[in-house]
């Protein structure tokens, strides 16, 4: 808290005034008027000296005083009184305000800033918001037109306040300054021997240009590596074209997409720009929608959206793609495949070739013959200039086989210095140990991270830059814009810009500022921050366009994929594979440490806080392996071999896995020797506490699996083809926010159909269409007089009601939602987004396992079953044994994500059962909660038929159990909190709210431009977050709304709508284009 | 006077006299205690003790320490909280509704019932209290005026129908109770030598002094209080069935709960008197008032209301198929084949089948398997109350949303504990108390037995 002195007003002494008779005697107490000695001696002082306490305690005189008995009992009667009394408030924290109110800051009122967000592999153009001063929210500057936040960009201000950061730099372990460090700096670079800049992919030109001045005046080297590696794809791009750079594709303009293990939908590539134009093809109003089919081996974010998804092995993806090639280019067939694949990669070939050069593949393996393959059929496809365009964009430069050439430079004593830059190879390496040795036999080492990760714990000396936050930059990712990236707070610890250390390294010392000027105007002298017009409007866009296009050549297509066909072809697989993937939340382990991404549920496993092996029911009901997760039901633990190298971590079963394969996530395993990376990332217990390794270290959370990646000629390939898993007989507690997989054949919760029974029905209103029939119940009651109880009668349900209505319809605003299940693609943006806005708290593993996640906004995942109660029927299976096998999702299930958040409904359960109306209806259709009204009686949550409704069950602001993870526990992260959302006490329920404070910040807008609330003014967290735009937001009452205009259509409908509860969330049926595209 | 068949049993055995009644029940709480009260009081306050350091835990600490979670947001507060003021509703019916019906054979046991009831009522009081999140301002469920303009209590919700239902039970019960109990106080005061205890009882007696004035107002007072409580016999558990009747969650939502809960809460409360009761006659040594005829009389009505509560439970799951409403249908399904159908067919097994006993003749009058039987019973409504809860809230609407419920040792040690408080309480009376009516049994001496008569005519 901050502690602001006692200022006492200087006033003038009346015994220093000449004239005092004819002077008017102002006194500010008795004191005053008399002049003690007491009160002089304060006067005197500028600041009042508090006595010190300690010479308090030791004053003879005080403890010689004696107290009588009655004064004692007085004392503690009243003491006890009043601390009884003080007991039973909930302590309020006191905000200070400015005592001088800083230019272009209004207290409560939030300023915008865009900059833009870069790590090495998410990149993208944001817009971060402050409040009095502090960055607290992040979200897509849409003014670029391409690309969304996804939810570790949007996480990533979490970082900012991680109090685990480096407060200034390091030498040898112990803080310095930055003198000496860049002494030291220049003794480590000044003898022979290589010397190295290891840097990720560098985007910033101001960057590269002071790495290159630092290379010339050092000699030293820059080399590039990246975290996770795409450098088979951009090889493959520049063998095919000639151009250096990954390809762009163009999602929105395919009308087929075939992905081979890509996960364009979360992690793979430059996913933030595929995934919102992917869904630009996925909207069945258009009449046409564009078809996914996924042929990959753990079920990932792209394949739960996938139309068709065909589950095949890691040595498979090659032959995939050759027989996708031969068929395309009539060169060959699917015959080396099995039979169900063969006939997915033929149903695949022949959308492709239908969609001819609007179709697309695209191949996630790190192996440059599959590259090549698939650069091969988009060309034969004559998708190159549609869906691809090579453009030479500069993401993922790593140089795989240099960094391995570096690592054993560094073994063999050959390397002399080294400064790695946004990199983290002691983590990351294929190889880690290797880097770990060869990192202690360089002899000079420093690092620019932020955190004294793995890495630069190692290193002889620590030069922590800024957070993105606080740091100037400027990032060109291809084409003509350039992005900008400007401080959005002061610097909070003694760090230094990386590109400034570079300079100074070079002993050329420059204000990063000025690198950065001078990069962009040529003739920039001095600081012309106010005046330059232009340089202040590229600032406020966050970007400008230059004239000059990046250097791309035409595409010279030439090379012949035979050769690469016949390798893929080549492949032999093993009894048990290997794939490694990245969770969309975690990526890959950069930030390990933020509490946020750790608690989002993983969006296909709903697992929490946890790596996993992920196997096929059938693999592990061969290894007895529990498949069920639950609060006591622990995962049994198995040991997966690869290569000598092994790691135990629990077994999930994961629907859609291969059989003969597991999965394993990369980017876990974060501070294996007990680095300073964060509270977050390390293990907890039962009470929170952090659980020891055997060394009295704590322990990471899961293990890392870089290591097991097949490295060819220093390249990694994120799998293996033969490895071994067998049971350890151990078990391991999984937190997951979901424990039951399928629907249960409840129709009224998710709505799906296909395009084709879309079209067919398309124009019918709403409500009529077989794929979203009005689901409401009739009343047994002879309404028509004819004798006869039967469907005919239909006075529905609704039509009573036991409490008054609230009029909604078109009286003032009408808040709601419209959500596109077609659309959804269940990334998670929203929920991050969500708990960021609105401090949700953060409860860590113990309490997910617990089912007592927080979440306001959740994202429930069902999975189809083989199973129904009609199946049943048929089959004669008795209803009960039919529930029990409708449990169990099928082996390669089709997916449905439903965001799922309070539904506001206009006839609320929770209202009426609260007996202190603590949770009231709000005349804009709102179902609010009052926190400091509530007594925690939790009736309104069992009431919920959603089950949205979250409890506070223990003090999370002060409770030791969440101190290593709850934001609201550190000093530091604390300043991450919505100041516009109260933090909530124990005891009480919370849920979502609407973002009635933006809300309500929209409508004072409104009402000080004397305008009615525009369409779009107002968005909450996750409409505003969400990739796809598939949650739309708005007054239901404004009939030229875009909410209210979904709402009308006739795919939307109300989740649990015979409850009669009257929703004002709309949701939209799925629709999945598994006919052809000409249905 | 009264007339009655020469056959019929008398009330009280032993051919007692009105100074024997006296001695029998005065007797003990004015000679020392016994070694073995000693005893049972001991354990039972140790047990007491740890049950409020439970409870202190959780009002420090947060409802966290209990097992619920976002999907099952009652279950032992809840359960205990409906399983209590069942059991205290045996008191009542047998001090009242027995009282408008002149059953004489309810004075041996009306007392101690009511003082069960008490004290039933008092930890059912105790749940509502603690399960909230903020017990601290458990008070604006009260509709008290306050310095929030309009704020007010919602008279929608249940929960305070519930807190209107138990205070006004709670307070006519013990008045009802305590009405009884003057003229026997009185009689322990004229008894009594001992100058403090003298005094107390002097106090609680009000200054009876057994005037015809005193016993003609105390009747009239006894019928009235009758009369107004008998009603709320039946209100009480009808509306904390409501809690569950009026919410929307499959297995809760079902008009068939108001008949249903009172029939269950007579069923246990009864098996509640009996396993009192077999336990006091014994330690007391009051086998000549409360006898095998009693007991019989008891296990009538247990199997009378075992058999309502049966027709219930299966009333319920043909309802539930017969609605074709697939929620309601899933939940009675799951109820009995989903993962927590071993606590159905506990309670079906004790609740149904068990009481079903009681036709046999001998079972009905062993006082060994009465006890037994009783306890059965009171487990079996205890996961009456459970199964309510627990199955209909862990699976309802959203499949994503279901879970499961797990008791932590601060759920079992509160529960574990109001047990205790509550036979602390019960020894505390039996000490202190007349156990019996003693002054209402005198009423049944003369004209129930025909060898007293004949004794008169000697």
């Amino acid at each position: 808290m901050l502690q602001v002195p006692l200022l006492i007003p200087k006033t003038q002494n009346p015994t220093d005034s000449k004239d005092m008779a004819n002077t008017k005697r102002y006194w500010t107490g008795l004191d005053d008027l008399h002049q003690t000695e007491a009160f002089q001696t304060l006067q005197s002082q500028e600041f009042p000296q508090h006595e010190a306490v300690d010479e308090m305690l030791g004053n003879e005189d005080l403890t010689s005083a004696t107290t009588g008995r009655r004064d004692f009992l007085k004392f503690m009667g009243f003491s006890l009184a009043a601390a009884t009394l003080a007991a039973c408030e909930t302590p309020v924290v006191k905000s200070i305000p400015y005592v001088n109110k800083p230019e272009g800051l209004t207290p409560g009122v939030a300023n915008h800033y865009a900059s833009t967000y870069y790590n090495g592999h998410d990149y993208m153009n944001v817009l971060v918001k402050t409040r009095e001063g502090r960055p607290i929210f992040i979200k897509s500057n849409t003014a670029t037109g391409v690309g969304r936040a996804n939810v570790r960009v949007n996480a990533s201000v979490m970082g900012l306040y991680d109090g685990a950061r480096l407060q200034g730099p390091h030498l040898s372990g112990a803080g310095s300054t930055w003198e000496a460090l860049d002494a030291e700096v220049a003794k480590g670079f000044a003898g022979a021997g290589r010397k190295v800049v290891l840097t990720n992919t560098v985007l910033s030109p101001s960057l590269q240009r002071s790495i290159d001045v630092f290379c010339e005046a050092r000699g030293a080297e820059h080399l590039q590596v990246d975290a996770v590696s795409h450098s088979a794809l951009r090889n493959a791009a520049k063998q095919h074209t000639g151009v250096d750079g990954i390809p762009a594709f163009d999602f929105a303009a395919a009308k087929a997409v075939v992905t081979v293990g890509a996960d364009f939908l979360g992690t793979w590539g430059d996913a933030v720009y595929y995934a919102p134009e992917w869904a630009k093809s996925r909207r069945p109003e258009n009449g046409e929608m564009s078809k996914l089919h996924a042929f990959e081996t753990t079920m990932s974010l792209t394949g739960s959206n996938a139309d068709t998804r065909t589950m095949v092995k890691p040595s498979e993806h090659g032959k995939v793609l050759a027989a996708l090639h031969g068929i395309i280019t009539g060169t060959g067939n699917a015959s080396g495949l099995g039979e169900g694949v063969a006939t997915a990669v033929q149903a695949a070939a022949a959308d492709l070739k239908k969609a001819g050069s609007a179709g697309l593949v695209v191949a996630g393996s790190n192996d440059l013959d599959a590259q090549l393959v698939a650069a091969a059929i988009n060309t034969a496809l004559g998708a190159d200039g549609t869906t691809v365009k090579y453009t030479g964009e500069r993401l993922f430069a790593g140089d795989d086989a240099a960094f391995a050439q570096l690592v054993t430079d560094m073994n063999a004593g050959r390397v002399s210095a080294l400064v790695m830059h946004g990199t983290n190879p002691a983590y990351h390496a294929a190889d880690m140990e290797a880097f770990r040795t060869g990192l202690g036999k360089v002899k000079f080492s420093v690092s620019t991270s932020g955190l004294a990760d793995e890495s630069a714990s190692r290193c002889t000396a620590m030069a922590p830059d800024h957070h993105w936050l606080e740091n100037w930059m400027d990032l060109r990712i291809g084409g003509t814009r350039v992005d900008l990236a400007q401080p959005t707070i002061q610097p909070l610890f003694d760090t230094r810009a990386a590109g400034e250390s570079f300079m100074a390294w070079a002993g050329q010392p420059t204000a990063w500022y000025d690198v950065i000027r001078t990069t962009h105007n040529a003739g920039y002298t001095g600081d012309a921050m106010y005046n330059d017009a232009a340089w202040n409007g590229s600032l406020h866009d966050g970007f400008y366009m230059t004239g000059e296009d990046m250097p791309a050549s035409a595409p010279a297509l030439a090379t012949d994929a035979s050769a690469a066909v016949r390798r893929l072809n080549a492949a032999k697989g093993g009894a048990m594979e290997l794939a490694l993937y990245q969770k969309q939340a975690i990526g890959s382990g950069d930030q390990a440490g933020n509490p946020m991404l750790q608690e989002t549920p993983d969006p296909i496993s709903k697992i929490t806080w946890d790596n996993y092996v992920t196997m096929a029911r059938v693999d592990m009901e061969a290894m007895g392996l529990n498949t069920y997760i639950a609060q006591r039901d622990k995962a049994s633990v198995v040991k997966v071999t690869v290569n000598g190298q092994s790691v135990e971590l629990p077994a999930f079963m994961q629907p859609g896995q291969t059989p003969g394969t597991v999965g394993i996530a990369l980017g876990y395993g974060r501070g294996d020797g007990g680095e300073n990376i964060g509270r977050a990332a390390f293990a907890t217990g039962e009470n929170g506490e952090h659980l020891l390794t055997a060394d009295g270290k704590p322990m990471p959370i899961g293990a890392n699996v870089f290591g097991f990646a097949t490295v060819n000629g220093g390249v990694p390939r994120y799998d293996a083809y033969d490895v071994t898993v067998e049971a350890t007989g151990a078990e391991y507690a999984l937190a997951a926010t979901q424990i039951h997989n399928t629907v249960m054949d409840r129709d009224s919760v998710v709505k799906e159909t296909t395009f084709g029974s879309y079209l067919a029905e398309a124009s019918k209103p709403k409500g009529q269409a077989s794929w979203n029939r009005n689901h409401t119940l009739t009343v047994h009651e002879d309404v028509n007089g004819d004798g006869v109880i039967d469907a005919s009668d239909g006075k529905k349900t609704s039509a009573f009601d036991l409490w008054h209505s609230h009029p909604v319809e078109g009286v003032g605003h009408r808040w709601g939602m419209t959500i596109d299940l077609t659309t959804c693609t269940g990334c998670s943006a929203c929920v991050t987004a969500c708990h960021i806005e609105n401090n949700v708290p953060v409860v860590g593993k113990d309490e997910v396992r617990r089912h007592r996640d927080m979440h306001w906004m959740r994202i429930d995942r069902y999975y189809a079953s083989d199973w129904s109660q009609a199946r049943g029927e048929e089959e004669g299976v008795g209803v009960i044994a039919s529930y029990t096998k409708m449990e169990d999702p099928s082996a390669n299930p089709q997916t449905v994500h439903m965001p799922m958040m309070c539904q506001h409904c206009n006839h609320a359960p929770c209202e009426t059962v609260c007996p202190v109306a603590a949770t009231t209806h709000s005349n804009e259709g709102l179902n609010q909660m009052t926190y400091n009204r509530c007594i925690g009686t939790r009736y309104c949550a069992n009431n919920c038929p959603y089950k949205v409704r979250r409890f506070n069950w223990f003090n999370y602001q002060g409770y030791a159990k969440f101190q290593h993870m709850n934001p609201s526990q550190d000093s530091l992260t604390r300043l991450v909190l919505n100041p516009d959302v109260t933090v909530r006490a124990r005891g009480v329920i919370e849920k979502c709210s609407m973002c009635v404070q933006r809300i309500q910040d929209g409508k004072l807008e409104a009402k000080k431009n004397g305008a009615p609330v525009v369409d779009g003014a107002i968005k909450t967290a996750c409409a505003e977050a969400c990739p796809t735009n598939a949650i739309t937001f708005g007054d239901l009452n404004d009939n030229a709304s875009q909410v209210k205009t979904n709402s009308k259509n006739n795919r939307s409908y109300h989740a649990l709508e015979e409850v009669g509860i009257q929703p004002n969330i709309f949701y939209m049926t799925k629709v999945r284009n598994t006919e052809s595209n000409e249905a | 006077m009264q007339r009655e068949a020469a056959i019929r049993e008398p009330l009280i055995l032993g051919h007692k006299t009105y100074k024997d009644i006296t001695d029998d029940v005065v007797g003990p709480i004015m000679g020392p205690a016994p070694m073995g009260w000693k005893i049972m009081i001991t354990i039972s306050s140790i047990i007491a003790l740890y049950g409020v350091g439970c409870i202190l835990y959780l009002l420090g600490t947060g409802i966290g320490t209990w097992g619920l979670n976002k999907t099952v947001d009652w279950a032992w507060d809840i359960t205990n909280f409906v399983w209590w003021v069942g059991i205290g509703h045996a008191g009542t019916l047998i001090s009242a509704v027995l009282l408008l019906f002149r059953q004489k054979w309810r004075m041996a046991i009306n007392r101690s019932a009511e003082a069960m009831t008490i004290f039933a009522v008092i930890m059912a009081a105790v749940f509502p209290g603690i399960h909230m999140g903020r017990i601290w301002v458990s008070y604006w469920v009260l509709p008290l005026p306050n310095q929030f303009g309009s704020l007010w209590v919602n008279f929608n919700s249940p929960l305070l129908w519930d807190v209107f239902a138990i205070s006004t039970y709670f307070s006519v019960s013990l008045v009802f109770w305590y009405i009884g109990l003057i003229p026997d106080f009185a009689t322990i005061r004229d008894r009594m030598t001992k100058p403090l205890p003298k005094k107390i009882y002097s106090i609680l007696s009000f200054g009876w002094s057994g005037r015809a004035k005193h016993w003609t107002r105390f009747e009239e007072v006894s019928l009235v209080l009758a009369g107004i409580a008998t009603p709320l016999v039946f209100s009480v558990h009808s509306i904390v069935s409501m809690d569950f009747a009026t919410s929307v969650i499959p297995g809760w939502h079902t008009t068939i709960f108001p008949p249903y809960f009172v029939s269950g809460a007579v069923f246990s409360g009864f098996a509640m008197v009996q396993t009192l009761l077999l336990i006091m006659r014994k330690g007391m040594k009051l086998e000549n008032y409360i006898h095998v005829k009693h007991v019989e009389y008891m296990n009538i009505v247990i199997i009378v209301t075992g058999s309502i509560v049966g027709v219930a439970y299966l009333t319920e799951l043909f309802i539930s198929w017969y609605s074709g409403v697939e929620y309601e249908s899933y939940a009675f399904i799951n109820r009995f084949s989903g993962p927590y159908s071993w606590a159905y067919w506990m309670m079906m097994t004790c609740n149904v089948i068990s009481p079903q006993l009681f036709w046999i003749k001998k079972i009905r009058r062993s006082l060994v398997a009465t006890f037994a039987l009783s306890i059965v019973v009171n487990i079996g409504m205890w996961f009456e109350r459970y199964v309510i809860i627990v199955t209909s809230l862990h699976r309802d609407y959203l499949p994503s949303s279901w879970g499961e419920f797990h008791a932590t040792t601060i759920d079992i040690g509160i529960f574990i504990g109001t047990l205790g408080i509550f036979l602390t309480l019960f020894l505390a009376f039996a000490r202190f108390f007349p156990v019996l009516a003693l002054n209402e049994l005198k009423t049944i001496l003369k004209s129930s037995g025909e060898s007293y008569k004949n004794e008169q005519a000697q």
